[in-house]
């Protein structure tokens, strides 16, 4: 940077700028629109700076729909469904990479034929068997599904491929067990492909909103998409609410994806091993 | 071995917590009891949306009263999320669906003629007792074929034209002189020159609900009473010769989406809007300073004394077989559609309007209206109640909608000739649908 001139310079940050401008101002006005009463969304010249009105929609948003627990259940369940499908998808990915077996590259080809099935397809058959397993309403029913993500298992056997097998067989030689190896090897390697999936899966579940609608029955089971759907009726919306609703929704992406940023940065795969 | 033991730690743990958040696992009313021939009692759940679910909400401590054995749980869910739950459980064979949901009019066909034995036949538990009780209108779009209520009439929508009484009085026009279309437009030409506002809102590639409505007060509609397709109708096409009419003198605001009518509204950006009575309620919410800058006109004739009368939305309750409880499930059906206590506080705290007739009597339907510059409002719509034109709304409903907004869309934005428009829809109807075009 030292050599460019100041014009260039001076273009650079300009540009710089109306990027911020345009990536940054959804979220603030989102958050004008949090905490104003409903009405002045829409006023003409707009209001641009944040009201008082923001407890008073956080607590008719509580009210409405019960967001403080809406939000532990999408917490709850999503961080579950992280936790269980990582290990799911990282377990069947390097299986499929690192493993010979038999029909390994036919049960590889019908994954990838599941990741073209669309959602709706099986959305009634899989709400017949969850209803006669008698889990209508219940997390499990929300949270298993897709614990074997096919577009996840997919990702990590790209991932895997790149893990030397001379890595894996040093450590057998070591005289290292299968799982030794898989939590203590091929994880550790695997860190930024896992931090990739890991958000790409907590996104999933995060915003999932078919399944959830379809499968919790009562107000108190909601997650927070199927929560704030409700909001919106026939031809009345408090846009307080609604606003609120979607900042809400919105902070605990951004905390996730900044937890694990370092992650996408840090992890390398070289090091772990000199050819 | 010890990476195995590992394995089982995590999968146990998973477990533990899979197991932990199975609670409140009671669906739809499992639990209830149906009292078989005694008085009702069990729990019923029951599917409504936004102000209508609150509405039910409303009615359960008078329910309670005349029947305190049965315990009414109501969920409020989005409107469109109804349909998508209703569907799947409908598809499903029942599983899974609450005692009562709500279904919007013009949906009602589509489920009853998919799933005929799905939903309860209410003339079997005794609701043609009622039937008098409602306009013809309601009664059609809540009866089968051969006469049987499959849904119970709750809410109406008669249409009106909101307009702000400060640009027409700036603009000098009186709105008790727009008696027709014609007198409409040449009223949106005055009010354009003088204040330079724009006459009508409409969300030209998404929503025909201004055709629908002038439809249905010409008694038709994208159907005939037959289920034909008829959407080249004499009816059709003047609907949309207004509409193209409004559009060439640049009286349309093209707004996007719900929003953006709403946005306009609000905004002084249009000087009426024509919509049905629940509109009232989201003027009142959304600019709740343009007290008395409001009021309302019945629908412009097509001929001078013709028919002003018209309906846009409305919704029915419907019972699906599948419930374990049909008593109180039947009770509660009753109670809210033909009882006059819930229709009137789902009206005075909620704005929604009630079809049952008996409910127009009430004192309060010749009540001023502050906010709409002490004009009777309710009065004016409950008088246009009776006079609304019968509509077949058919199961294809849907695809109609979505066909005539291209349609729409395709006069107004690309300027296609009404004739060449309306027969093409007609023919991608009936490609689509496999019915007859009327001649």
């Amino acid at each position: 940077m030292k050599n460019v001139s100041p014009l260039k310079k001076t273009l650079l940050y300009f540009f710089l700028f109306v990027g911020v401008i345009v990536s940054v101002f959804p979220f603030y006005w989102m958050f004008v629109g949090a905490t104003n009463p409903s009405g002045e969304i829409f006023k003409v010249p707009p209001n641009f700076f944040p009201g008082t009105h923001g407890w008073e929609n956080f607590k008719n948003l509580n009210e409405n729909v019960g967001i403080i627990r809406v939000m532990g259940n999408s917490l709850l369940i999503t961080l579950t469904f992280t936790a269980l499908a990582a290990i799911i998808c990282t377990a069947a990915g390097y299986a499929f990479a690192k493993f010979q077996f038999k029909g390994r590259n036919q049960i590889f080809f019908m994954l990838l034929v599941a990741i073209m099935i669309p959602y709706h397809v099986t959305l009634i058959p899989l709400f017949e068997i969850f209803s006669n397993v008698g889990w209508l309403n219940t997390f499990q029913a929300v949270i298993l599904p897709q614990a074997a993500y096919p577009f996840a298992i997919f990702l990590m056997r790209q991932n895997m491929q790149a893990i030397p097998d001379s890595l894996l067989e040093a450590a057998r030689v070591d005289g290292a067990g299968e799982f030794h190896i898989f939590f203590r090897i091929v994880l550790p390697v695997m860190r930024p492909a896992l931090a990739a999936v890991g958000i790409f899966l907590f996104m999933f579940q995060w915003n999932n909103f078919i399944w959830p609608l379809v499968v919790l029955q009562s107000q108190d089971m909601y997650t927070l998409p199927v929560a704030l759907s409700s909001l919106v009726g026939m031809s009345r919306i408090d846009y307080g609410q609604v606003m609120m609703g979607t900042t809400l929704s919105t902070l605990p992406i951004m905390i996730f994806f900044l937890l694990l940023q370092k992650q996408f940065i840090s992890g390398i795969l070289g090091g772990s091993v000199k050819e | 071995m010890k990476s195995w033991w590992k394995m089982f730690l995590v999968v146990g743990l998973v477990a533990g917590v899979l197991a932990a958040c199975s609670g409140n696992s009671g669906n739809g009313g499992d639990e209830s009891s149906g009292d078989e021939g005694g008085e009702p009692s069990g729990e019923i759940t029951v599917w409504g949306w936004n102000v209508a679910a609150e509405s039910m909400e409303l009615a359960v401590d008078g329910f309670k009263e005349q029947y305190p054995d049965v315990e009414v749980k109501v969920e409020d869910i989005g409107r469109l999320d109804v349909y998508e739950k209703l569907t799947v459980g409908l598809a499903s064979g029942g599983n899974g669906l609450p005692d009562v949901v709500m279904v919007e009019s013009d949906r009602l066909a589509n489920y009853y003629d998919q799933f005929p034995d799905a939903l309860t036949n209410l003339s079997e538990l005794g609701y043609d007792d009622h039937k008098d009780k409602f306009g013809e209108y309601k009664q059609s779009v809540t009866q089968n074929a051969d006469g049987e209520f499959f849904a119970a009439p709750w809410d109406v929508g008669p249409t009106g034209v909101f307009y702000r009484t400060d640009i027409f009085e700036e603009a000098g026009v009186n709105p008790e002189d727009i008696k027709t279309w014609d007198d409409y437009i040449e009223a949106g030409k005055t009010i354009k020159e003088k204040t330079g506002t724009q006459m009508v809102p409409i969300d030209i590639a998404k929503d025909d609900a201004l055709y629908r409505m002038m439809l249905n007060q010409q008694g038709a509609y994208y159907y005939d009473e037959e289920g034909n397709i008829d959407v080249t109708s004499e009816e059709s096409k003047k609907a949309f010769e207004v509409i193209q009419q409004l559009e060439n003198e640049e009286l349309v605001l093209n707004n996007d989406g719900w929003n953006g009518v709403v946005s306009a509204t609000v905004n002084g950006e249009v000087a009426t809007v024509p919509f049905g009575v629940w509109y009232s309620g989201t003027i009142k919410d959304q600019a709740p300073d343009q007290d008395g800058q409001w009021g309302v006109f019945q629908l412009p004739a097509f001929e001078e004394g013709g028919n002003r009368a018209a309906n846009l939305g409305g919704s029915d309750l419907v019972i699906p077989s599948s419930t374990d409880n049909q008593g109180a499930a039947y009770a509660f059906v009753e109670y809210f559609t033909t009882e006059v206590d819930p229709q009137m506080k789902a009206l005075k705290e909620k704005g929604i309007f009630p079809s049952l007739n008996s409910a127009y009597e009430e004192e309060f339907f010749s009540q001023e209206s502050e906010y709409f510059s002490n004009q009777q409002i309710y009065k004016l719509f409950s008088e246009e109640v009776a006079d609304i034109p019968v509509a077949n709304y058919t199961a294809d409903y849907a695809r109609a909608f979505d066909t005539m907004s291209d349609t729409q869309a395709s006069i107004l934005l690309d300027g296609t000739k009404i004739e060449d428009a309306l027969q093409n829809a007609a023919e991608k109807l009936k490609s689509e649908t496999g019915r007859e075009v009327t001649e």
